[in-house]
């Protein structure tokens, strides 16, 4: 439903995306990187806001920077805060609705303002309005026209954690519905509990695409940081160095942070060298296997 | 990694002396304060520090400051003084009216940049956290408009000076040299405190920036506009002109040099009352809107 | 799916949007303490006690002139112009009407009424209250009523653009205000041709029939130019629309 293909994007002399390529289906696809990373500029230039210097974005196989129709088609919660602030809620989303063309307006905000759980009689103008309802202002907006390719660009940026989980569940229903969403964080826990396939970015570069425990798997090549606890730290070290069964070591105070590339070869030798050797071992603990270890292992090299 | 304490550390809490010291070295206090508040000013209006496009404006107003004395220095040079019996060549305080427009469109934007933007980023409240007082900023603010200003409304007469002595047309004798130079610098200041005061008032009135540079705009010139059709078409009176903003001062620093200025029927004092009246209708009027405004 | 948005509705929408947005009490008190203080020096100048008839009218046209066709038409077309798309460009709103099944034009043209409904009621009331006071027959009233009308379809047309254009879009259009048009279109007629006081002084000459310094356009001329640089300039603002890389 959306295809990016050799996509790069550079303001003058700074490369904001380089060279990427993906296409993403139906279903939750979370994308994930540190600020900066590129996240919004690719949005930006999957609905047309921004035109890639090189190569080309398609959204349901056309152009939204050119094509006027397939822009109805997309709903986009953009990052920015910005709102049309003199306007209450219900407003502001009947607006998105006229624009979008969407018959009955009216009824068509109320309804998708009952979804995020705002109350669409509130006379507040939404410039008096709390992030997080700012936030779920902007869904209801995106969310309006039923559109087939939902864009959000760090939707739960300010809510609060109950609102968070119920977002969560809206995000997997519309999934589930057979609508593409994808929504960017830089908020690994998030991800973790969006969904599972992932397109992780890092300084302008895909660093990976693909089901997030898939990916952990494949990464079996890069070392493993494992923390050993134990009453001779640099005794039990040298002997597992000597054995080739870690690749690194740092010691400190009773504590022992290994880098292994072999695990499994790590797991057989810990406990027979430890009884060997007459060291105690009080803990032995992986201290990556989370998305959070994944992010810095693709993000940073490390 | 974690790599302080012995044991277990998920269990184990510590709260560390991560080295904060106090500041034992010589503080600059209120005085340098102010200092740095009206030097950033400064680098900011000017464009100093930043991309070559802030710089175009204040290049092209100096330039067009610059000018009027270059070319009558040239003249002067080239033709002499005698020749024209000093008639073609303007008096001293006759010269900072020639790039008037310019100077008035520069307060127009150099204020609201000194002023409005701390106050719609919030920098103000962060100020009046220093020993900085709402007084003293606005001093420092002040400082740095009229300095700013007296590199376009000063420095060009001084230049200008400097170069009809050069060329053996300037004032005769040591004594009177100085005395027009002292008249230049106080007059020149003094115009330039003038104006650099009710642009500030007139931009502290909003907090956006464009807004603010369209009342500077409005409020001189359209006075200006005014009191001309009043005095011009109206049969307004003479003294009308005291209400003119741009004109007013530039006619005070006339009767500096003793001159009769562009508009004689109005005697001295009222010219020096007048500006005296602008000087403490703008402070107070910017003193009003800060002594609430901000923090 | 719903399809393209038909233009009149893309049109109105935009329209009330934008004007709602526009609409700020510091706007409207700031200008219309503009407009008060030109109907004062109006009403003062009608107040003055000169013989001649032919100089009245002379010294009305010249009033008119400059303070309706310096100061207020372009600054008040200029304030609200500038801000319809600029404003939502700068604050990042703009995506609300841009990412949208509608034809960029009926963008520019929703915010571009919108900025003409604002500045009409500001600029025409004290203008031809100005007029009135002035106290010189019915030519000039009329003759303000049109190139006022006119003025400001025109600069309001030409500031959407700007707006589109540039950030400071408030700052540069003063700048062209008061040294293009006011001082570099001074020098001839010539020069006068790109600045819209030329023809809007020009409207002025031809109905009452006082030489303005510019004025020396026929009516139509000084009718239908303006019009045609309203249109081109919103045809240019639509295209720049879109080639724009919103935030």
């Amino acid at each position: 439903m959306v295809s990016v293909t050799n996509v790069t994007k550079a303001f003058g002399d700074v490369v904001a995306v380089s060279d990427v390529s993906f296409t993403v289906g139906p279903g939750i696809t979370a994308l994930l990187g540190p600020n900066g990373a590129g996240k919004s500029t690719l949005f930006r230039m999957l609905c047309g806001l921004a035109s890639p210097t090189r190569g080309t974005v398609r959204v349901l196989g056309r152009d939204a920077r050119t094509d006027t129709d397939v822009r109805g088609m997309i709903g986009l919660a953009p990052q920015q805060d910005a709102l049309f602030d003199r306007l209450d809620a219900r407003q502001f989303v009947e607006i998105a609705a006229t624009t979008h063309g969407v018959p009955d307006p009216s009824a068509a905000a109320a309804r998708v303002l009952d979804i995020v759980e705002l109350d669409p009689t509130d006379p507040k103008s939404v410039g008096a309005y709390s992030k997080g309802m700012r936030q779920r202002v902007k869904l209801a907006a995106a969310l309006v026209n039923d559109p087939t390719v939902l864009i959000l660009d760090e939707p739960l940026t300010g809510l609060d954690p109950v609102q968070r989980r119920r977002m969560i569940e809206l995000f997997n229903r519309l999934g589930d519905g057979g609508k593409c969403v994808l929504v960017s964080s830089h908020v690994l826990d998030e991800v973790a509990r969006l969904g599972s396939r992932v397109l992780v970015i890092a300084q302008g570069r895909l660093a990976a695409a693909g089901d997030y425990h898939a990916l952990r798997d494949q990464m079996d090549d890069r070392p493993h940081r494992i923390r050993v606890v134990t009453d001779e730290p640099r005794r039990l070290a040298a002997a597992l160095l000597q054995r080739e069964v870690i690749d690194g070591v740092h010691v400190a105070d009773g504590t022992v942070e290994l880098n292994t590339s072999d695990v499994d070869g790590f797991g057989r030798q810990i406990a027979p060298v430890a009884r060997e050797l007459g060291v105690r071992l009080r803990g032995v603990r992986p201290i990556d296997d989370d998305l959070e270890s994944v992010f810095r292992y693709l993000v940073e090299r490390r | 990694m974690t790599s302080t304490g012995a044991g277990d550390s998920t269990d184990h809490a510590e709260i560390l002396d991560r080295g904060y010291r106090r500041f034992d070295g010589r503080r600059s206090g209120v005085a340098g304060a102010m200092r740095s508040v009206a030097w950033h000013t400064t680098r900011s209006v000017l464009g100093l520090g930043r991309k070559a496009r802030h710089k175009v404006f204040p290049v092209v107003v100096v330039v067009i400051a610059f000018l009027p004395a270059v070319i009558f220095i040239g003249l002067t040079l080239i033709l002499g003084n005698d020749l024209f019996d000093g008639e073609l060549v303007p008096e001293f305080w006759e010269l900072p009216r020639n790039s008037i427009a310019a100077t008035v469109l520069f307060v127009g934007l150099v204020a609201p940049e000194a002023l409005v933007r701390d106050r719609r980023d919030g920098m103000l409240s962060l100020y009046l956290s220093t020993p900085l007082t709402r007084l003293t900023y606005l001093l420092s603010k002040i400082a740095s408009v009229t300095g700013v200003l007296s590199i376009i409304v000063v420095a060009p007469t001084i230049m200008y000076l400097l170069g009809l002595t050069f060329a053996s047309a300037g004032p005769d004798g040591f004594r009177d040299w100085m005395l027009a130079l002292v008249r230049i610098l106080v007059s020149g200041i003094a115009v330039s405190v003038l104006y650099a005061l009710i642009s500030l008032a007139c931009s502290s009135v909003t907090d956006r920036r464009a807004f603010a540079s369209v009342s500077v705009i409005m409020i001189m010139f359209g006075l200006l506009t005014i009191v001309d059709i009043l005095i011009g078409s109206a049969d307004g009176s003479e003294y009308l002109r005291l209400l003119d903003p741009i004109n007013i001062p530039l006619e005070m620093s006339a009767r500096i040099f003793g001159a009769d200025g562009v508009y004689p029927e109005i005697a001295t004092a009222p010219v020096y009352l007048a500006n005296l009246g602008w000087f403490v209708v703008a402070a107070s009027a910017l003193w009003l809107r800060y002594r609430k405004a901000g923090a | 799916m719903t399809g393209t948005v038909a233009a009149p509705q893309a049109i109105s929408v935009t329209y009330r949007v934008i004007l709602r947005q526009l609409v700020t009490t510091g706007r409207v008190v700031g200008l219309g303490l503009i407009g008060v203080a030109v109907a004062v020096v109006g009403w003062a100048v009608g107040q003055s006690i000169e013989s001649s008839a032919s100089v009245r009218l002379e010294n009305a046209v010249g009033v008119i002139s400059l303070v309706a066709f310096t100061i207020v038409v372009p600054v008040v077309s200029l304030v609200f112009a500038a801000a319809s798309l600029g404003d939502t460009r700068e604050d990042g709103t703009l995506v609300y009407l841009w990412l949208r099944p509608m034809r960029r034009w009926t963008v520019v043209v929703g915010a571009w009424l919108a900025a003409v409904t604002v500045s009409l009621p500001l600029t025409v009331i004290p203008t031809v209250l100005t007029a009135m006071l002035l106290d010189v027959g019915s030519d000039l009233i009329v003759a303000t009523i049109i190139a006022s009308a006119l003025g400001v379809l025109a600069y309001s047309a030409l500031f959407v653009l700007l707006g589109l254009l540039v950030k400071n879009a408030i700052v540069w259009g003063l700048g062209y205000v008061i040294i293009w048009e006011g001082v570099v279109a001074a020098f001839g007629s010539s020069a006068a041709k790109v600045a819209i006081r030329g023809y809007t002084s020009s409207i002025l000459t031809a109905r009452t029939g006082v030489q303005l310094e510019l004025g020396d356009l026929s009516q139509t001329v000084g009718i239908v130019v303006p019009a045609l640089i309203a249109v081109g300039a919103l045809v240019l603002a639509a295209v720049r629309l879109d080639r724009l890389e919103v935030a």
